[in-house]
């Protein structure tokens, strides 16, 4: 298996969609989204958490290739927190209770729509990195952060950070 | 989107204000670098494939909490992959 591709992400992108699929990329894959500079092996989804998204998530899943047994579909279904797939045409994770983001209907409010692609806003993936506390995302977080203040100045709606972020 | 809650989407490199003095001026000329790419070439650029012990030696896993996640990722996985809490 190759690297994640762009052609891999329209067809994640369009599989959901049709499906009406709500779920956000998170993480470094959507901080590259969003123009990020850096590199990551996998693509990771915030899914909504709800029986009819779980259902529309999993066939869309098995659209894209994914070989998924029953029981893990249930899984899937039922939103455990964080689903890891390795059994598809690409590494995909999903993530239904991210760190430091309380709620979905939160982050899909301040949603960020970059060709077609909804991703989490760059606070909610700053936030997800910061709160989980791991040697790796603490190494990433003060260049994301610099990215933010740049990414921050071609944003002229942009309120600026949320209270209590560290800059 | 209500515009008014979220930021618009990529902007042009051209609407920025000028350089932030807080970034570092590497770290800078790779974000304007990165600006002037479309986004396939981005991601390109960004997506890299390297086998991840263990991590990747299961076709899927599933954790009912990010707590249990986090904590088989201490137990099972080398720490030279970064997945330990500090």
């Amino acid at each position: 298996m190759g690297a994640f591709e762009y052609r891999q992400a329209e067809e994640i992108r369009d599989a959901l969609a049709r499906r009406g699929v709500r779920y956000l990329f998170i993480g470094k894959s959507g901080a590259v989204l969003l123009g990020y500079p850096d590199t990551t092996q996998d693509a990771d989804l915030f899914v909504d958490r709800s029986p009819e998204n779980g259902r529309a998530l999993v066939s869309a899943l098995r659209e894209l290739g994914f070989a998924l047994t029953d029981p893990q579909a249930d899984e899937i279904e039922r939103g455990k927190d964080f689903v890891q797939l390795r059994n598809g045409p690409f590494d995909l994770d999903l993530v239904f209770a991210p760190d430091g983001i309380e709620r979905f209907e939160d982050a899909w409010e301040r949603r960020v729509e970059v060709e077609g692609f909804p991703v989490c806003h760059l606070d909610d993936i700053i936030a997800s990195k910061a709160a989980t506390n791991r040697a790796k995302d603490r190494e990433s977080l003060p260049r994301l952060r610099a990215f933010r203040e740049y990414w921050s100045r071609r944003q002229p709606s942009y309120p600026g950070p949320r209270e209590g972020q560290p800059r | 989107m209500d515009d008014a809650k979220a930021p618009r989407p990529e902007g042009n490199v051209d609407d920025a204000r000028g350089p932030e003095e807080s970034i570092p001026r590497e770290w800078l000329e790779e974000f304007e670098a990165a600006a002037r790419r479309p986004l396939h070439t981005r991601m390109r650029y960004a997506f890299i494939k390297t086998y991840k012990p263990v991590l990747d030696d299961a076709p899927f896993r599933s954790f009912d909490t990010m707590a249990d996640y986090r904590r088989w990722c201490e137990e099972n996985l080398p720490d030279w992959l970064g997945y330990g809490r500090i």
